[in-house]
């Protein structure tokens, strides 16, 4: 499974460059990143090389962090094959929390992350039927 | 532990009889030497003989802190300035600093209730205390510092502010007592445990005062630093912290009957309410020499209770103030105090207490915005999660305070921490 920071954040000007700033001071480099906002508060989602080092970081500057896990999987560049991945969680009684997607740099691949209410299960499902997993 | 068991113990026609002598004298001395009250009384059509006894306290003016003021700075003192060995001033929360004197008997009688009240939280020579009450102006430090010499307990001085002292001293000196505000404390508690310190300090009980808190408050100290945590209560315009006290029973703080007359009135009919009911404590200072007073109205809120305490005191002792008449919000009509807003964040438990209330007008319209800072150990990585808190927040305070209200989630550490008094209402409204 994929390791991802979450930081909670106020839907302001400049909280979201002081994020990235106290990363990049620390040469936490950034993979991918997504924020989900409402009109008073955001979660930034964050994949990063070093996530322990990066919520260390984060926390010592008073953000609260969590580190949570999530599965990442790496899509062939063919018509359908997201389809054929969310069919397969759906048709085992899996649900999504949240997906967002970052492209590989030097392969040029598309990377899905997702967030499922069965994490362990939607492994094994994507696992058995050949889907293969970023870690 | 009494300090003084005479006094503290004795049965209530004798203390009865003790301030009914009291107050006449004290009427005497203040008509012959405080033309301010000479005047009131001669208004009032009140002489001194009229005056025998403690029946008769409701026939004497009222006192406010608005007469202080208006008598700024020495106005009101019943003594020459040569017998004055000390001056103190209220922190000036609302408005201008009301200035307080004391004769070298009143600052005996200050350390003697103050000895009390550190006897009652179980403080004695055996004891060290930090406190981390301002030294200054402010009666607060001063005022514990008294009483800590008088029971014979090593002192350190550290007066309030600067964090990183305070914790260092908690950790070296090991004092087994703290006294400072509440809000202070808990933010000292945070600061240990951020810092992995909590399993470093020798703290027991703190004694805890200058601004109103609640039971609840109370209950999130004693379990973030495994201490007892006591109420102490004063007013400088009294006489300062010691006023009142709690013993280790926490149940009401008992008041220093042979040195202050508690009423209870009805603050807008002023009339004194029957015993046992709610209303604004009224105090009359009957031994005070440098600044006596008639009826001092506080604005705190508070009912008086008669029953001996299971101490032993016979005291009476006075509710834990619930709110102050004057940092009362009247919202859209309706009452509201910071304090009932704290109760319901503390009740949910979730959140941290650190909040700030914005109170604005839009529209004609009063508006109530709570924030509350996030704490990592609720924060969830789902949206849904966070919007679920905050409908629970906004439920928890429409519950207790009955109007709607706006929760604002804010980031850890971004509401500003306070060293003193804690600043919890912003109110915009400029009415």
């Amino acid at each position: 499974m994929l390791s991802q920071l979450s930081v909670f954040i106020e839907n302001k000007k400049g909280n979201l460059v002081r994020v990235t700033q106290i990363l990049k001071e620390n040469d936490v480099d950034i993979r991918a990143i997504a924020v989900f906002d409402t009109p008073e508060f955001g979660i930034l989602r964050l994949i990063v090389i070093d996530p322990q080092k990066g919520k260390e970081v984060l926390n010592e500057k008073g953000y609260s962090v969590r580190l949570g896990e999530v599965i990442g999987i790496e899509l062939t560049d063919e018509l359908g094959s997201l389809n054929t991945v969310l069919e397969l969680l759906s048709d085992n009684d899996i649900t999504i929390n949240y997906i967002y997607s970052f492209v590989l740099r030097k392969e040029g691949l598309p990377v899905m992350v997702m967030n499922v209410n069965d994490m362990r299960s939607a492994k094994e499902t994507l696992e058995k039927n050949g889907i293969s997993l970023y870690k | 532990m009494i300090w003084n068991e005479h006094i503290e113990c004795m049965d209530r026609e004798q203390i009865e009889k003790l301030q009914s002598q009291r107050l006449c004298e004290m009427v005497e001395r203040v008509y012959y030497n405080v033309p301010f009250y000479r005047k009131k009384m001669q208004v009032l059509g009140l002489e001194i003989g009229d005056i025998k006894g403690i029946e008769d306290l409701h026939k004497l003016p009222f006192t406010t802190k608005d007469d202080l003021r208006e008598n700024y700075p020495f106005g009101m003192f019943a003594v020459p300035m040569s017998q004055v060995v000390r001056v103190h001033a209220s922190s000036g929360t609302t408005g201008l600093p009301t200035v307080v004197g004391y004769t070298r008997n009143d600052l005996s009688n200050w350390s003697e209730i103050v000895a009390r009240a550190l006897y009652g939280a179980g403080v004695s020579k055996e004891d060290r205390i930090q406190n981390s009450y301002g030294y200054g102006l402010f009666t607060g430090g001063l005022g514990l510092h008294g009483g800590a010499e008088k029971v014979g307990a090593t002192i350190l001085p550290l007066s309030g502010g600067n964090t990183r002292k305070q914790i260092q001293s908690l950790v070296d000196f090991e004092p087994t007592a703290i006294s400072c505000t509440p809000s202070y404390l808990l933010y000292l508690a945070e600061t240990l445990k951020e810092e992995e310190l909590l399993d470093k300090i020798k703290l027991r009980v703190a004694i805890l005062g200058a601004e109103p808190w609640t039971e609840n408050m109370r209950k999130e100290i004693e379990k973030q630093l495994n201490i007892k945590a006591i109420d102490i209560y004063g007013l400088s315009e009294i006489m300062g912290p010691g006023v009142s006290f709690e013993c280790i029973n926490q149940c009401g703080s008992h008041i220093a009957e042979d040195h202050f007359i508690p009423e209870i009135i009805d603050p807008k009919t002023l009339k004194p309410l029957p015993r046992g009911s709610e209303g604004e404590l009224v105090f009359t200072t009957i031994t005070k020499e440098a600044l006596p007073l008639f009826r001092y109205r506080t604005k705190d809120l508070s009912s008086l209770i008669y029953e001996t305490c299971e101490c032993g005191r016979t005291s009476v002792r006075m509710t834990k103030i619930t709110g102050r008449t004057d940092d009362m919000l009247i919202i859209r009509g309706v009452n509201v105090f910071p304090s009932q807003i704290e109760s319901a964040l503390l009740e949910i438990g979730e959140t941290q207490p650190h909040y700030m209330i914005y109170v604005d007008r839009v529209n004609n319209l009063d508006t109530l915005e709570v924030w509350v800072e996030v704490d990592e150990k609720f924060f969830s990585d789902e949206i849904k999660q966070l919007e679920a808190l905050t409908r629970k927040i906004t439920k928890q305070i429409v519950n207790i305070i009955g109007i709607s209200v706006k929760v604002k989630l804010v980031e850890p550490k971004t509401i500003l921490r306070s060293e003193g008094k804690a600043k919890r209402v912003v109110d915009r409204r400029h009415i």
